[in-house]
C-alpha cells in the first residue's frame, strides 16, 4: 500500500504525526492523554451521547467530543484547560444525578468505569437533592440481569449485540428520562447468551447471573486460560475464590479472542463444580464400580493391561484420546499406546481433517495456514460447511467484525443454515450433506448436481477466481477426497491461499497434532516412515510397531466383536459418540479403562474409571483450530481428580516395574512440552511468548501426500454442538442449560424460534 | 418473509399498509406510519398486530418495539374511543389551558393517560400542538377544537357523549383576519380563498406557473441561483440560508436524492406550518418539485407532525390531484422530468424535528439525532444526498422562482431576504398568523399587528421565535427589536403572569422531549424540572437560584443537537432577569398567581 500522508496536529502542546482519519480520542491515548469517556468504544459505532470527552479545539466555539472529532492538519486540541475540566466534572454530577449509588453492594464496585471516573473527574459533593428514578431490576434470563437505575445509556450493549454480534436483542426503550434498555422478549432475552453485553457494560446495570452478589472483584485471583469448550481457544479469564471459579470473562481484551467470548467461555465453567463430578477412582466389584485407592485402581489397571497384553497380544489393546486433554498428555498417551503398550490403535474423535491438510499442504503448511487474526485481516473468505455462528463462535465474531470493519468478502457454501449467511456476500446454498459434490463440481465441473445449484456453483466460482488472497475455512465434512478437490479449487485463486480447518472442540487440534491417529505420529510423521519411527522410538526408549492401528470407530467394532480386549479411554465419550446403545459392559471387552471427569456412558461401562482434572485445573497447552498454542493453568483444585498427565505418568512406572516399556520421566508439562518443542514439526514455539500470555502459532505439517492416506470415509465428522452444547461436557454446563434456549434451540425446526433467529 | 401475513386485516387498513410500504425504497420506513394507522383502527397496538407488522417489514420484535416506545402517540393499551389531548404548554398556559385541563378531569372524572370506566373518555395533558394562535386548545381524536373556555368544553364532550361529532376547527384559529396594513401577502397569498387548497383554485391564482418556468426556462443551476439571489433563510429556526443549502448536495453522484419538507412544527408558540399546509398545500408541493429540480432528485416527503392527521390528509389529497395533474409522477409537464411525492408521518416527538432526527424518524427508527457532520446535504436520508427545509421555507419557492430573487430580498432585510409567517399568541389581543416583512419591529408585532397586550395590561416577556429563544423583558423588546425569529412563533407575556410558572412549564415539555441520547439533555432537562417544580410549589431554597441558573449553563453548548441549548436558553434569561420573582417564591408567595402546583405534561 502506498505510505499516506499523515497528519500533522497539536495536542495539549505537543506536535503529533498520525494516519488520516484518526480520532482525537485515539490520536490522545497514543500520546499517553486520557480522554475520558463512557460511550465510545473501539470497533463499535460512534454515538457521541455521554459527552464526557469534550476538549476544547482553537477556533471552535464550543467543546468537541474528542470521540468524533477527526484530526486535521494544523488543529490544535486542549484537553487539561479549566474548561474541559469543568465539562466533565458537570457531567459527572449529571450522569450521577439519577444514578443509585449503591457501591457497595454493586457487582461493578472496584471494576466500574463511572466509579473511576468519578474518583479522577468528578466532584466530591452531589448537590441533587429531588427524588430519584426507580426501576425495579430485572431478570432477562437466568444469566442476564438488568438495573436500569444504574444504566448510564452509553448504548455499548445495543451496538455490541447488534455490530458485534449480529443478534440485536437489544434496543432502547421509552424515551428521554425514561430511557431504558430493551430485552427483545417482554422483560426477557431469546438471544445467544453470550453475554458481552455484560462484560461491556461500564457500570453495574447488566450483570451476569452466575457471578451477582457473590464476591467483590478484589478479593479474587484472575487465572488466564484458553476456554474448555470449542475448537477456537478464546482466552478466558477466570476469577478464583476460595477454590471456586466465580466468573469467566475477557475483559482486557487480550488474547487470540479480543473482547469476544461466547457464552460457553464467559458463562461454561461450572461443570468443574458439578455435583457428579467422581471425585476418587473407581473399580467394577461384584458388577458395580465402587471407590477405591489410587493405588489399587493404578495397580489393578497396570496389571490386567499387562494380562490383555501377554494373553493375546498388543494388537489387542486399543487407545482412545481426547479432543480435550492438553498437549503434553497427547503426547505422553502417543508414547504410552505405541511404546509403553506397543500399539497402533491410537485415535481420537476426529471433528476436523487436520491431517489430510498437513499432508496437502506439506512443507508450505507454515504460511498456509490461517490464524484468528488472518480471518480478521482477510479480504475474502470462503466458508465451506460450517455454521460457525453455532460451532465456531469466535470465527464467525471474525467474520462479522472484518465484514463490518472491513467490507471483507464473505463467500459461502454450505448446506444447512446458518447466521452468518446474512453477512455473505454470495451464498451457495446446496442440498443438505451435497458439500463435498459441491465441491467436487467446482474443482472438476462433475458430478450429479441438480441444475440450480450448478447455476448458483457457477456464480461462486466465478466471483472466487475473480478474488485474491482468499481465506478459506472449511467444516468436518471437507475430508479425504472432498479436501483435496477444495486444494485444487484453490490452486485457482490469486495471491496467497490461506486455509483453516474447522474442529470441534478445546483440542481437537493438539490430538490431531500430537498424533493421537492410528497412522501418524506426532507432528503427522506418517508412521509409514521408518525412519521417523525410529526417531520417535528412539526419544520413547522402545520400538514404534509399523502397522497401522485401527480408527477409534473401527475399535469400538471390534471392541464389540471381541476383537480388541482391551480399550484405554482417555477424556472421551466414544460409547455415545459412535453410537453404541447396548446397555451393560461392551461385550467383547476383558478390560476397559477411562480417565474423566464424569459418569459418561463410556465410563458407566468401564472396568476402572480413574477422576480426571479438566482443563480449568491443570497446567499445560491447548491447540486452536487454527493452530494457536496457548497454555492452560491449575486455576482452582479439583480436590480428587489428578491430571491426565500424572495419571498417564504414574501408569507407566507401574508397568514399567511390570516390564512393560519404560518409566516417563517427566514431571512437568513444561518438561514434556521442551521435548515435544523439539521433536514436533511445527511446534518449535517460543516458551516464553507463552508465558506472557500470548498465543503462539504452530504448523505442524507433513511430507506425505498420498491419496491412499486419505482419511477412511466417517472417520472425520462433527458432533454439531450449538452455542449452548458442548459434547459431552456440555451437559454438565448447569447455567447454560437454564437459559430457554438451550431448550428451545433455534435452530431446531419450530417455527416460532427459527423466525427471529433468522431475520 | 414479506409475504408473513397472518392476522386478517379490515379492507382499508389493508390497502392503506399497500400503499404505505410501497412510497418508500426501505419497508422499514413504513413502520411509523402503520403503527399509527393501525392503532387508529384498533385503539391500541396490541403484540398481536406488532407482530404482524413486524412481520411485513421483516423487523425483529427489538425494532419495532424500541420504535413504538419512542413516540408518545404510540400505545400498547387501548385509549377511550374520544381521547381528549388538552394542551397546558406556554401559549395555551397563559390563556388558561390548565384551567381547561382541570376542568375536564374533573368533568370526566379522569386523570392524565386514564380511561373513563365505560372507555368512552380517556385524557392526556398534552405539549403543544400547533393551534397557538387558537389557545387555548384540545384534540379529540384528531380534530382541534381551538379557543375553549369551560362552557365551550362542555359542549364539545356533551355531544361526544350523545354520540355525535362536534364541528372541529376547518383551519387553524388566527389565520383568517383583515388584512393588516403592514402585512405583505407573498405565501399567505391565498389564504381566504374559497377552496384555496384544491388544485382548480390555485392554477387560477398562479398555481404551477413558477413550475413551469423552472422546468422549461432554467437550468438546475439558476434555480439554486435565483434562489440564492432572493437571500431566502431557513424558516424551521436556525436561519440557514436556503440556496446555499441546496448548492452542497454534490452533483456527479450515482445515488438517489431527496427533498424533505419538514412539516413537524412542534416548537411551543409556533403555528405557522399548518395554515400553509391546511389552506394552500399546492404551493408547497410546487416549492418541493421545483427543489427537486434544482438538487437532481426525484423523490420527496412531506413530514407531518402526526397529531395533523386532518392536514396529512389534505396534503395527501392535494399530491393525488397534482398526479392526476401530470405537476408530479413522470416527465412532469413534458420536461422528461420525474418527481414523486409522500407525506409520511410523525408520532409525537419534538425531536423530530430536527433534521437529522427526521431522517432517523422517517427511516423507521427511533428518533435521535445523527453525528454531524455528515450533513445531509452529502449524507441523509437512507445515506443519500438530501435537503430538508420547513414547510414555509419551501412554500417561499413558487414565488421567488415566479417574480425573482431579487424581488423577493427586496422585500426583506439585506441579511433576511422577503417576507414570514410570524404566529403571534399569549396574552394579545388578536392572537393570529400575519405575513409581515423580515426585520418588522416586534414592538409593533405586538402594539399594532396583534392589538397589543389583552386587556390593556402591561407586556411583561416576549417569547420571540418559539420557546427556544431566549426570553425578552418588557425593555430589551424595544432595544432589540429585529431578528431574533427563530421559528416564527412570538408568544407575550403581560404582567400578571408568574415567570418561576413559565419556567417551570417551559421545562417541563423540554424534558418531556429530550430523546434521551445525550447525559446532560437528558439529565439536565429532568433535574431542572423536577427543581423548578419544588421550588414552584414553595420549596426551594436560596441556593436553587443560581443552580437553576448554573445547571441551565451547564447543558449550554455541551448536548449533541440544540435541543439542550433551546432548554437552557430560556431558562437562563427568565431566572437572570425575572430573578426577583423567584426570591420572591422564596418568602412563600408567587405575587401574580396563587402558588399551585401545576404538573405539565407528563
Ligand atoms: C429540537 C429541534 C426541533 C426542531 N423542530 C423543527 C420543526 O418542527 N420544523 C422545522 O422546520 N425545523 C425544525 N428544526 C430545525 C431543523 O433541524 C432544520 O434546521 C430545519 O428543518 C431546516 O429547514 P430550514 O432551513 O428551511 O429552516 C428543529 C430543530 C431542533 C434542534
Ligand atoms: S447476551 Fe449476547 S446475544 Fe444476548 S443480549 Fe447480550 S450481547 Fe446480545
Ligand atoms: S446497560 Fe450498561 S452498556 Fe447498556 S446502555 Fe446501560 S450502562 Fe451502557
Ligand atoms: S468461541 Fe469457543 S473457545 Fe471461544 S468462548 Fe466460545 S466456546 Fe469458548
Ligand atoms: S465518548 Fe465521546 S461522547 Fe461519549
Amino acid at each position: 500500500m502506498a505510505e499516506q500522508k499523515q497528519v500533522v496536529f497539536t495536542i495539549d502542546g505537543q506536535q503529533v504525526a498520525t494516519s488520516p482519519g484518526t480520532l482525537v480520542i485515539e490520536a490522545a491515548k497514543k500520546q499517553g492523554i486520557e480522554v475520558p469517556s463512557f460511550c465510545y468504544h473501539p470497533g463499535l459505532s460512534l454515538q457521541a451521547a455521554c459527552r464526557m470527552c469534550l476538549v476544547e479545539v482553537e477556533k471552535m466555539p464550543k467543546l468537541q467530543t474528542a470521540c468524533t472529532l477527526v484530526a486535521t492538519d494544523g488543529m490544535v486540541v486542549k484537553t487539561d484547560t479549566p474548561t474541559v475540566h469543568k465539562a466533565r466534572k458537570d457531567m459527572i454530577e449529571f450522569l450521577l444525578s439519577n444514578h443509585p449509588l449503591d457501591c457497595p453492594v454493586c457487582d461493578k464496585g472496584g471494576e466500574c468505569e463511572l466509579q473511576d471516573m468519578t474518583f479522577r473527574y468528578g466532584l466530591d459533593k452531589s448537590r441533587f437533592a429531588e427524588e430519584k428514578l426507580h426501576h425495579p431490576e430485572e431478570k432477562w434470563s437466568p444469566l442476564v440481569y438488568y438495573d436500569a437505575p444504574r444504566c448510564i445509556l452509553c448504548f455499548r450493549c445495543v451496538r455490541v449485540c447488534d455490530e458485534g454480534m449480529d443478534v440485536k436483542a437489544l434496543g432502547v426503550g421509552s424515551r428521554g428520562i425514561n430511557s431504558v434498555i430493551l430485552p427483545n422478549r417482554p422483560g426477557e432475552l431469546a438471544c445467544e447468551e453470550c453475554g458481552a453485553c455484560i462484560d461491556i457494560c461500564p457500570v453495574g446495570a447488566l450483570t451476569s447471573g452466575t457471578y451477582r452478589y457473590h464476591t467483590r472483584p478484589w478479593e479474587m485471583t484472575y487465572v488466564p486460560s484458553p476456554c474448555a469448550h470449542c475448537s477456537n481457544g478464546c482466552k478466558t479469564t477466570l476469577g478464583v475464590r476460595n477454590n471456586e471459579i466465580l466468573r469467566a470473562n475477557n475483559r482486557d481484551r487480550s488474547g487470540v479472542n479480543g473482547e469476544f467470548l461466547c457464552g460457553k467461555g464467559r458463562f461454561g465453567f461450572d461443570f468443574t463444580a458439578h455435583a457428579e463430578r467422581i471425585r476418587q477412582p473407581l473399580i467394577r466389584r461384584n458388577g458395580t464400580l465402587q471407590p477405591a485407592t489410587w493405588e489399587e485402581a493404578l495397580e489393578e489397571i497396570a496389571r490386567r493391561l499387562k494380562q490383555v497384553r501377554d494373553a493375546h497380544g498388543p494388537a489387542s489393546l486399543g487407545v482412545i484420546g481426547s479432543n480435550h486433554t492438553t498437549n503434553e498428555e497427547n503426547y505422553l498417551l502417543n508414547r504410552f499406546a505405541r511404546v509403553t503398550l506397543g500399539t497402533n490403535n491410537l485415535d481420537h474423535h476426529r471433528t476436523a481433517d487436520y491431517a489430510g491438510l498437513a499432508a496437502l499442504l506439506g512443507p508450505q503448511a507454515k504460511g498456509s495456514l490461517a490464524t484468528m487474526a488472518d480471518v480478521y485481516n482477510a479480504d475474502a473468505v470462503l466458508l465451506i460447511a460450517n455454521d460457525v455462528t453455532q460451532q465456531n463462535p469466535l470465527v464467525a465474531w471474525q467474520i462479522r467484525t472484518a465484514v463490518r470493519h472491513r467490507n471483507a468478502r464473505l463467500y459461502v457454501l454450505n448446506g444447512r443454515p446458518s447466521k452468518i449467511h446474512r453477512k455473505a456476500k454470495l451464498l451457495a446454498e446446496v442440498p443438505k450433506g451435497a458439500e463435498r459434490d459441491a465441491l467436487r463440481w467446482l474443482a472438476t465441473e462433475q458430478g450429479q448436481l441438480d441444475a440450480k445449484t450448478i447455476e448458483s456453483l457457477v456464480h461462486l466460482k466465478a466471483a472466487l477466481e475473480a478474488e485474491k488472497d482468499v481465506v478459506v475455512l472449511f467444516g468436518a465434512e471437507i475430508n479425504g477426497a472432498a479436501l483435496r478437490d477444495l486444494l485444487s479449487l484453490a490452486a485457482r485463486f490469486g495471491g496467497k491461499t490461506k486455509f483453516m480447518a474447522l474442529g470441534d472442540y478445546a483440542n481437537s487440534r493438539g490430538a490431531a497434532d500430537m498424533g493421537l491417529l492410528p497412522d501418524r505420529l506426532p507432528g503427522y510423521a506418517p508412521l509409514s516412515d521408518a525412519v521417523e519411527r525410529a526417531r520417535f522410538g528412539k526419544l520413547w526408549g522402545g520400538e514404534v510397531p509399523a502397522a497401522p492401528g485401527l480408527t477409534a470407530r473401527a475399535m469400538m467394532e471390534a471392541a464389540v466383536a471381541g476383537k480388541l480386549k482391551a480399550l484405554y479411554v482417555v477424556g472421551a465419550n466414544p460409547v455415545k459418540t459412535f453410537g453404541l446403545t447396548a446397555p451393560g459392559r461392551i461385550a467383547g471387552l476383558d478390560l476397559l479403562v477411562v480417565h474423566d471427569l464424569f459418569l459418561t456412558e463410556t465410563a458407566e461401562r468401564a472396568d476402572v474409571v480413574l477422576p480426571a482434572a479438566s482443563s480449568y485445573e491443570k497446567d499445560g497447552t491447548l491447540t486452536n483450530t487454527a493452530g494457536e498454542v496457548q497454555l492452560t493453568h491449575r486455576s482452582v483444585d479439583p480436590q480428587g481428580p489428578r491430571s491426565d498427565f500424572d495419571l498417564i505418568r504414574i501408569l507407566s512406572h507401574q508397568l514399567g516395574i511390570l516390564g512393560l516399556g519404560s518409566a516417563i520421566r517427566h514431571r512437568t508439562p513444561e518438561a514434556a512440552f521442551d521435548e515435544i518443542r523439539q521433536h514436533v514439526a511445527g511446534y518449535a514455539l517460543s516458551h516464553a511468548q507463552l508465558l506472557g500470555g500470548g498465543a503462539e502459532v504452530s504448523a505442524a505439517a507433513c511430507k506425505s501426500v498420498d491419496p491412499s492416506h486419505d482419511v477412511p470415509p466417517g472417520a472425520v465428522f462433527s458432533s454439531h454442538d450449538s452455542l449452548f452444547t458442548s459434547g459431552t461436557m456440555g451437559r454438565y454446563c448447569s447455567r447454560l442449560n437454564s437459559t430457554n434456549e438451550a431448550k428451545d434451540t433455534p435452530w431446531s425446526s419450530s417455527p416460532s424460534t427459527q423466525s427471529w433467529w433468522y431475520r | 418473509m414479506s409475504e408473513n401475513r397472518t392476522m386478517q386485516l379490515p379492507p382499508l387498513l389493508e390497502a392503506k399498509f399497500t400503499e404505505i410500504i410501497a412510497r418508500y425504497p426501505v419497508k422499514r420506513s413504513a413502520l411509523i406510519p402503520m403503527m399509527l394507522y393501525a392503532q387508529d383502527q384498533f385503539g391500541f397496538l396490541s403484540d398481536e398486530l406488532l407482530g404482524e407488522i413486524a412481520g411485513r417489514l421483516d423487523l425483529n420484535i427489538t425494532q419495532v418495539a424500541e420504535t413504538l416506545e419512542y413516540y408518545s402517540m404510540l400505545r400498547r393499551k387501548p385509549a377511550g374511543r374520544y381521547h381528549v389531548q388538552v394542551c397546558t404548554n406556554i401559549s395555551c398556559m397563559l390563556r388558561g389551558g390548565k384551567e381547561i385541563y382541570d376542568h375536564v378531569e374533573k368533568r370526566l372524572g379522569i386523570g392524565h393517560k386514564q380511561v373513563s370506566p365505560n372507555g368512552t373518555f380517556s385524557l392526556e395533558e398534552v405539549e403543544c400542538m400547533g393551534a397557538c394562535t387558537g389557545a387555548p386548545a384540545m384534540q379529540v381524536n384528531y380534530d382541534f377544537y381551538e379557543n375553549l373556555d369551560p362552557a365551550k368544553v362542555d359542549a364539545i364532550l356533551e355531544q361526544l357523549q350523545q354520540g355525535s361529532r362536534p364541528k372541529p376547527v376547518p383551519v387553524i384559529s388566527g389565520a383568517l383576519h383583515e388584512r393588516h396594513p403592514a402585512e405583505v401577502p407573498v405565501i399567505s397569498k391565498r389564504f381566504g380563498i374559497p377552496d384555496s387548497r384544491t388544485i382548480g383554485v390555485y392554477l387560477q391564482h398562479e398555481g404551477y406557473q413558477a413550475l413551469e418556468k423552472a422546468l422549461k426556462q432554467m437550468t438546475p443551476d439558476q434555480i439554486i441561483d435565483e434562489v440564492k439571489k432572493s437571500n431566502l433563510r431557513g424558516r424551521g429556526g436556525a436561519g440557514f440560508p436556503a440556496g446555499m443549502k441546496w448548492s452542497f448536495v454534490p452533483k456527479d453522484i450515482n445515488k438517489p436524492k431527496y427533498v424533505l419538507a419538514n412539516g413537524d412544527e412542534s416548537e411551543p408558540g409556533t403555528s405557522k406550518d399548518r395554515p400553509l399546509m391546511e389552506m394552500d398545500p399546492h404551493q408547497l408541493i410546487e416549492g418541493m418539485v421545483i427543489a427537486g429540480r434544482a438538487i437532481g432528485s426525484h423523490q420527496g416527503y412531506v413530514y407531518i407532525r402526526g397529531e395533523y392527521r386532518y392536514v396529512i390528509d389534505l396534503v395527501e389529497a392535494a399530491i393525488a390531484e397534482a398526479y392526476a395533474k401530470g405537476y408530479l409522477g413522470k416527465n412532469i409537464l413534458g420536461s422528461g422530468f420525474d418527481f414523486d411525492l409522500a407525506a409520511h408521518t410523525g408520532a409525537g416527538a419534538y425531536e423530530c424535528g430536527e433534521e437529522s432526527a427526521l431522517m432517523e424518524s422517517l427511516e423507521g427508527k427511533r428518533g435521535y439525532p445523527r453525528i454531524k457532520p455528515p450533513f445531509p446535504a452529502v449524507v441523509g436520508l437512507y445515506g443519500c444526498p438530501t435537503i430538508i427545509n420547513n414547510i414555509e421555507t419551501l412554500s417561499t419557492v413558487p414565488a421567488i422562482i415566479r417574480q425573482g430573487g431579487e424581488w423577493y430580498a427586496g422585500l426583506g432585510t439585506p441579511r433576511n431576504g422577503g417576507t414570514r409567517l410570524y404566529s403571534i399568541s399569549g396574552h394579545v389581543n388578536r392572537p393570529g398568523i400575519y405575513e409581515l416583512p423580515l426585520g418588522f419591529p416586534l414592538r409593533r408585532l405586538i402594539e399594532d399587528v396583534a392589538g397589543g397586550v389583552r386587556g390593556g395590561k402591561k407586556l411583561k416577556a416576549v417569547i420571540p421565535g418559539g420557546s427556544s429563544c431566549p426570553m425578552l423583558s418588557a425593555d430589551d423588546s424595544v432595544a432589540k427589536i429585529g431578528s431574533m425569529l427563530g421559528s416564527g412563533g412570538t408568544v407575550v407575556i403581560d404582567e400578571d403572569t408568574c415567570m418561576v410558572d413559565v419556567a417551570r412549564r417551559i421545562m417541563h415539555f423540554y424534558a418531556h422531549e429530550s430523546c434521551g441520547w445525550c447525559i446532560p439533555c437528558r439529565e439536565g432537562t429532568t433535574w431542572l424540572r423536577k427543581l423548578l417544580d419544588r421550588f414552584h410549589a414553595g420549596g426551594g431554597t436560596p441556593e436553587d437560584i443560581p443552580m437553576i441558573d448554573e445547571l441551565a449553563k451547564n447543558i449550554l453548548g455541551r448536548t449533541f443537537c440544540p435541543l439542550g441549548d433551546a432548554a437552557a436558553m430560556p431558562t437562563i434569561s427568565i431566572v437572570n432577569k425575572w430573578r426577583h420573582e423567584f426570591e420572591e417564591h422564596l418568602q412563600g408567595k408567587c405575587a401574580y398567581k396563587p402558588a399551585e402546583m401545576i404538573s405539565g405534561a407528563r
